[in-house]
């Protein structure tokens, strides 16, 4: 990692550890569902799978209910509503690790989308970190249309859309009851 | 497949510190190694097999570490298994070792785990190297929030776990933090990390390992100290991530959790086990598993915190040792929390040994509590079946 004093290290002193720097740059083949998903976000839609046997909605879309152990298909494929609740937060206080560009604390929500399906870790936007809190209602800010890139998804991703999506900010509606969201803890 | 009992004979490890900048990976491992070797009155020569446990490579950028730390285990010529299930690595590493042994695939196995946090970054190697990433306690947070609001725990009970396990590990000359003046006002007044976790209710990141040497009933009657005996094993993994996942209470840590029970013949957990090592990395998950292990019914496990029976002279005490909160090589946690609890029931945990302990919990977890490992350990075959 690199030390912001390393240059002011005594020349003579022993050898406690050494810097490497390296990168691995490779293109990574989604598969066809996954590639559907990162499609429709460069197209401003966000898709899921809603599994024909529970009813459990999947997004990204997996091809399968990894619960009622079925396939899902572009037939299982719905179309999910870009406005939903925040059920959880956290305030991220940042560590300064190589590569790490935040300095100031942020917020990472986890939101239950209007109609069905969860996202994790989005960012919130317009909202002072302090006044987060479950209930609120947002909606989607997508990147500008010269911006927007699905780069950073892969077959393992855990839900998020960096690069398609900015973040989500409040849409100024009243809170939703906590019954509507107190089960979602993601 | 037919078992035959199994047994810890020998148990070492490393003194756990910030940066280890004394020994080498290889070096770092052999001194837990031989340190278990040394308990045992074995030599390298009379192992037969070694499973060695890692959590991900890139936290600190070694890759494959095994195939360079063969010789450094005493490995060349025998067998070598490397074990890998993120936080709970060192627990499944222990289970397979164990499972060599009863299966009578080897009499004698050693099984190491270790990290070496100092000469990597976790937060950058679960970050990608990116900005913005949340490191463990950031994927946690939200899910204590969930757990605090659903059992009505006050917000003091995270502060007392992190001081209970502080005083704990004053008791343990291997704990990477020896914090004599850690107090609530401290913890609570402690810089805010991942909201509601603050500082001083995280793990530290540590350079250790640890080693365990497993054998058959045969060899526990030649050992030269008292063997802690495997009475029941279990392993269990859940997606990180579905709709409808319950993270305060995993349904792979319930399973788990039962699957040991039984295993051991255990009926009433709370009452029947003496001692307690638990995977507690933030402070509130001590109340959150034991509830999510049906230790403690819904909403009683930080009854049991606020009680003080989880305490080193209360009537379950968990992490006599100082727990993860106090040490956390990463791969070697979990193993740590498995001969932790097999010291207790041997006997031999020094000044932070709980009185009476005969039948012990350990558990590990990792990824996005995704990942379960657990063993109940005895002082005898019969520990469990004295209780009844």
């Amino acid at each position: 990692m690199t030390d912001a004093k390393q240059d002011e290290v005594d020349p003579n002193a022993p050898v406690a550890g050494m810097d490497f720097f390296m990168q691995l740059e490779y293109h990574e083949l989604l598969c066809p569902v996954v590639r559907e998903f990162a499609d429709a976000l460069m197209d401003k839609r966000l898709i899921g799978h809603r599994c024909p046997q529970c009813g459990l909605v999947y997004s990204p879309p997996r091809g399968y209910c990894p619960i009622c152990v079925v396939p899902t298909t572009k037939a299982d494929e719905i179309e999910l509503a870009t406005r939903g609740i925040v059920t959880n937060y956290t305030v991220v206080t940042p560590v300064q690790y190589y590569g790490q560009e935040e300095t100031e604390p942020f917020a990472k929500v986890s939101l239950q989308l209007d109609g069905g399906g969860n996202l994790s870790l989005q960012d919130l936007l317009e909202v002072p970190v302090e006044q987060v809190h479950p209930g609120m209602r947002v909606e989607v800010v997508w990147a500008p249309d010269s911006e927007r890139k699905v780069d950073d998804i892969t077959n393992r991703s855990w839900g998020t859309a960096e690069g398609a999506i900015q973040g989500w900010k409040p849409t100024g509606e009243p809170d939703a009851s906590p019954d509507d969201y107190s089960d979602k803890v993601f | 497949m037919s078992t035959q009992p199994a047994a810890v004979i020998g148990i070492g490890q490393t003194k756990h510190k910030k940066k280890r900048d004394d020994v080498s990976l290889p070096g770092l491992v052999r001194e837990a190694a031989q340190r278990a070797l040394d308990d045992a009155e074995l030599n390298w020569t009379d192992i037969d097999a070694v499973v060695l446990g890692k959590a991900p490579d890139p936290f600190e950028g070694v890759m494959m570490p095994e195939l360079s730390m063969a010789d450094a285990l005493g490995a060349n010529g025998k067998p070598i298994m490397r074990v890998h299930t993120a936080g709970s690595v060192g627990g499944s590493t222990a289970l397979v070792a164990t499972h060599l042994v009863q299966t009578g695939v080897h009499d004698r196995v050693l099984t190491v785990a270790y990290e070496k946090q100092a000469e990597g970054n976790a937060q950058w190697g679960l970050a990608g190297g990116r900005s913005g990433g949340m490191g463990a306690g950031g994927i946690f947070a939200p899910w204590m929030r969930t757990y605090i609001r659903r059992s009505g725990a006050p917000e003091d009970i995270g502060w007392k776990v992190a001081v209970k396990d502080r005083q704990n590990a004053c008791k343990n000359p291997y704990a990477h933090l020896h914090l004599p003046d850690i107090s609530i006002e401290k913890v609570k007044e402690s810089p805010m990390l991942w909201d509601p976790i603050h500082f001083l209710e995280s793990c530290p990141s540590s350079d250790g390992a640890v080693a365990m040497v497993l054998t058959n009933e045969a060899g526990a009657k030649k050992a030269p100290r008292k063997p802690a005996w495997v009475l029941g094993t279990a392993m269990r993994s859940e997606l990180g991530t579905f709709p409808g996942r319950d993270t305060v209470r995993p349904r792979a840590g319930v399973e788990c959790a039962h699957m040991v029970y039984d295993a051991a013949g255990i009926k009433n957990p709370r009452e029947q086990i003496d001692v307690a090592e638990l995977y507690v990395p933030f402070s509130w998950y001590e109340p959150m598993w034991l509830e999510g292990h049906d230790i403690a019914g819904p909403g009683e496990g930080w009854r049991m915190v606020e009680s003080g029976e989880t305490e080193i002279t209360g009537n379950f005490p968990v992490n006599a040792s100082g727990g993860v909160l106090s040490s956390n090589p990463i791969g070697a946690s979990g193993m740590l929390r498995f001969a932790e609890a097999a010291l207790q029931v041997r006997g031999e945990a020094g000044e932070h040994q709980v009185a009476d302990a005969h039948v012990g919990l350990a558990q590990a977890y990792g990824g996005s509590a995704q990942y379960f490992a657990m063993w109940v350990v005895g002082s005898t075959l019969d520990a469990v079946d004295k209780k009844k």
